[in-house]
């Protein structure tokens, strides 16, 4: 039972990381709470709905289509709303309002169009690309899509696909970040905003970019929300958005691979808890939440200072 | 002026670390009643975390900070502030949305000054605010800024005043008036703390400066005496030693 | 006269007025009642968040804690309603002390802890493992003290209480002071501002405020779940009212809650989607072209508004 607990914990929490690490990502860059976060996770998760109902494919394909698409939805949305929220008084209060706004409107416009209905997509849609492929190459036969052993434990393999995604995508940041010339300029406006606009970077572009990027994250994750989470309703992006602030937080606000110990340590937590105390595990990403930011402000690997 | 009498200020063998670079490495100094003492050095050399620690924003890592004879270790700053110590900062930070006369009301409100606190109107007059006086305080030039900066640190009524940087920025005319007004302020026995970057004004208005280099005292005494000693000199060559 | 009178004089008394004889006029009591509350909410975050700063995203969980000891005092204790509300309103303090230690967070922290504080409150008494104290999720009826008549009375009683401290705040050196605070903590530490308490009361005032009106909402409605009064929208339109009309004003939340509250039931409830369509669009509207507020089109032109 601890193993099962500590496996799915790890499994999970790589997940979460994967939930969050686009809401630091837009923190981090822009100073803005982009309360909207779980709602671009629920638009993922009906991209996934929609390339299984409409194409009948393997979910998977929703991945990156939905990471494209919500690339270029978050640099529009960019321009649109922050260049004058950047202008007012106080961004980062109104940012919090700013984006509740838009949630409301997200979910608003996705409950017109789907309904209230809970949505879910059978586990076995997930990987039958893999199937197809080494059926292609090997030959045999379908098996029968079961659980993967662990530790000679059973995991669900839509899990292992889950987590595994998450791992790419990680690893995405890092490369993005470290690797590339805009991602160094992404670092240099994280750590100092102002400087960055003295010297002569091109801000609004580095942050459009870091935008997109933090919504396709989320969108992607949201793939995969109807398997990790059961079914996903347009009302799921609140509930969302508060789990991904306890993961960011967790790892420290504005260290975006930060996020991924976060989220690591927020699936173990949760794992145990409802393996052993499963009544309360419902309070657990909000208690966490308040205790880390008071003992330990700067997160578990924040230096950033946010005492008043 | 009497530098002779008891000082009111003891700064004495005082630390302060961030991180692993000391800001202030047994740093000591005393101030008394009327004088003027100026606290000049290159950037960097621990000036304005000399004042930041006496105005009880950082609590020091060592040493001890005594002031009219008791210690300041570990009060915080509005007491530090109701004991009769204020200071102006190197970039004012008035509360921009309220009036001048709101900004200065605060302080008369809450200064606890010992003796009957100054009044308003004296204040707006004396520190050229009086036609600002109902604007909202983001509405001032940099110069009225800082003059709102001293005016509510004087509206507590302060036996030590510390002004950090106050003549950046002034031009000449401006430089000799409030020269002549911290001359008056020493002249009625408050002690006052000078940083500053401009040899002139310095020059002008002290009794006596330290300068400081990484954290200590490397010499006490005249300015006109300081730019003569060997040490001072290659503390400044670098283009500090301007103005 | 002094203007604290005159702020008395011609907002808070027309208004306590009004309130006090539209029962008598107009059928829909229930939505006056909730005006009232709305009123005081807007007015609580207005106290916090116009005065010191502090965006209280969690307001709701005073709300609903008063609620719910409003509820555990007449369950369990047969308290008298009017009891009970005072209760209400120290249950509101005492979670406001404990969470206190949150007022060390700035900016957008403190505005996601106390959002994560006000869910651990409502998961916390929606347990069922607390059914035998607060029902847990089965919700709570307390049909022995039902009386809207009186309860409406004692929502207008709490929200003279709320306006009578915000026109304090606006005229007196206490509320400078809190906006100094609001405007630079150090400056206002250097003017002898103890920043940490003033902090404190504005925080615990606007907590006190919240949990009366969750009391006197739990004494009205009489039958309630968890969802209901820990809401979070009740935290989002009180903050949004409030920042509609104007923070640090006394006619700004009045104005945003008259307006916005009444667009809301224009709009109804038939199509609670169309609804929150416009909703949502309305707020992002406010935040990019009105952040200051409807007081600000009259202070940018230089009027005084109170």
């Amino acid at each position: 039972m601890l193993i099962y607990a500590l496996v799915a914990g790890v499994l999970f929490g790589l997940y979460f990381s994967l939930v969050g690490i686009g809401l630091n990502l837009v923190f981090g860059v822009m100073r803005i709470v982009n309360l909207a976060h779980g709602d671009f996770l629920m638009l993922g998760a009906f991209v996934a709905f929609g390339v299984v109902t409409l194409a009948g494919i393997d979910p998977l394909f929703a991945v990156p289509l939905a990471f494209v698409l919500f690339v270029l939805v978050g640099m529009l949305l960019y321009w649109v709303l922050v260049p004058r929220l950047q202008g007012s008084v106080n961004p980062e209060m109104l940012s919090i309002i700013l984006f509740f706004g838009l949630s409301q409107v997200i979910e608003a416009v996705t409950t017109i169009f789907f309904g209230t209905s809970e949505r879910s997509i059978q586990s076995r849609a997930l990987g039958t690309v893999f199937q197809t492929i080494k059926i292609k190459l090997f030959g045999g036969t379908p098996d029968s899509g079961g659980p993967i052993q662990i530790f000679g434990q059973g995991f669900p393999a839509s899990w292992v696909i889950a987590s595994i995604t998450s791992l790419i995508a990680i690893a995405f940041v890092y490369v993005y970040l470290y690797r590339t010339r805009l991602g160094t300029l992404t670092r240099a406006v994280m750590s100092r905003r102002d400087e960055a606009f003295a010297t002569g970077i091109d801000v609004d572009r580095v942050s459009a970019a870091a935008f997109g990027i933090g919504l396709g994250l989320a969108a992607v994750a949201g793939v995969f929300a109807p398997f990790m989470f059961g079914s996903v309703t347009p009302a799921f992006g609140a509930d969302a958005t508060v789990t991904s602030f306890a993961i960011v937080v967790l790892g420290s606000l504005g260290n975006p691979l930060g996020t991924a110990l976060g989220g690591v340590v927020y699936g173990v937590c949760y794992m145990l808890v409802q393996t052993y105390l499963s009544s309360w595990a419902d309070l657990l990403p909000y208690v966490l939440l308040i205790f880390i930011l008071l003992l330990r402000p700067s997160g578990l690997l924040g230096r950033r200072v946010r005492v008043a | 002026m009497s530098p002779e009498s008891a000082p009111i200020l003891n700064v004495s063998n005082v630390v302060k670390r961030f991180g692993g670079f000391h800001a202030l490495d047994g740093l000591s100094f005393h101030c008394a009643p009327g004088e003027i003492l100026g606290l000049v050095g290159p950037n960097g050399s621990g000036k304005t975390t000399a004042i930041n620690v006496i105005s009880g924003l950082y609590a020091p890592d060592g040493g001890e900070v005594t002031f009219d004879g008791a210690s300041l270790g570990g009060v915080a700053s509005h007491r530090l502030v109701h004991r009769g110590i204020n200071r102006t900062f190197q970039i004012p930070k008035p509360f921009l949305s309220l009036t001048v006369r709101q900004n200065i009301a605060v302080a008369l409100a809450y200064g606890r000054a010992a003796v009957a606190p100054p009044e308003m109107a004296a204040l707006l007059d004396e520190y050229r605010l009086a036609d600002v006086a109902d604007r909202p305080a983001a509405d001032l030039n940099n110069a009225q800024q800082k003059m709102l900066d001293l005016v509510r640190a004087l509206a507590t009524r302060p036996r030590l005043l510390l002004l950090d940087e106050l003549a950046a920025g002034l031009n000449p005319a401006e430089l000799d008036w409030i020269a002549e007004r911290i001359k008056a302020l020493a002249q009625g026995g408050m002690a006052i703390i000078v940083v500053e970057h401009l040899m002139g004004f310095i020059e002008h208005i002290t009794d006596r400066v330290i300068v400081m280099n990484a954290g200590k005292e490397i010499f006490e005494g005249k300015l006109a005496v300081a730019v003569q000693v060997p040490q001072v000199i290659e503390v400044f060559l670098g283009g500090e030693h301007a103005a | 006269m002094p203007s604290a009178f005159k702020h008395t004089l011609f907002i808070v008394a027309p208004l306590l007025a009004v309130f006090a004889v539209l029962p008598g006029v107009y059928e829909n009591h229930l939505l006056l009642f909730n005006f009232v509350i709305f009123l005081i909410l807007a007015q609580g975050v207005n106290i916090i968040y116009g005065f010191t700063g502090y965006l209280p995203f969690g307001y709701v969980g005073f709300f609903g804690a008063g609620a719910y000891g409003f509820a555990i005092l007449v369950m369990h204790y047969q308290a008298p309603a009017v009891i009970a509300v005072l209760a209400a309103g120290l249950v509101g303090v005492a979670l406001g002390l404990l969470l206190t230690p949150l007022l060390r967070l700035s900016g957008a922290y403190f505005a996601i802890a106390n959002l994560a504080a006000s869910l651990a409150v409502l998961h916390f008494v929606a347990n069922p493992a607390l059914e035998n104290i607060t029902r847990g999720p089965y919700g709570v009826s307390l049909t022995g003290t039902f009386n809207p008549t009186l309860a409406y009375s004692a929502a207008l009683a709490v929200l003279a209480l709320t306006l009578g401290a915000v026109v304090f705040l606006k005229n007196s050196g206490f509320g400078l002071a809190l906006q100094a605070v609001r405007e630079d903590a150090v400056s206002a530490s250097m003017a002898g501002v103890n920043v940490v308490r003033m902090r404190v009361i504005a925080w615990l005032a606007s907590a006190l405020v919240a949990g009366l009106a969750g009391g006197v909402y739990a004494w009205y409605v009489s039958v309630f779940y968890p969802d209901n009064v820990f809401s979070g929208d009740f935290s989002i339109f009180a903050i949004v009212f409030a920042l509609f009309g104007g923070v640090a004003t006394i006619s700004g939340p009045i104005v945003g809650v008259i307006i916005l509250y009444g667009i809301y039931n224009l709009i109804g409830f038939t199509t609670p989607q169309y609804f929150q369509l416009i909703y949502g669009l309305l707020i992002m509207g406010l935040v990019l072209f009105l952040p200051a507020g409807l007081v600000s089109l009259a202070t940018r032109r230089g009027w005084h508004v109170p």
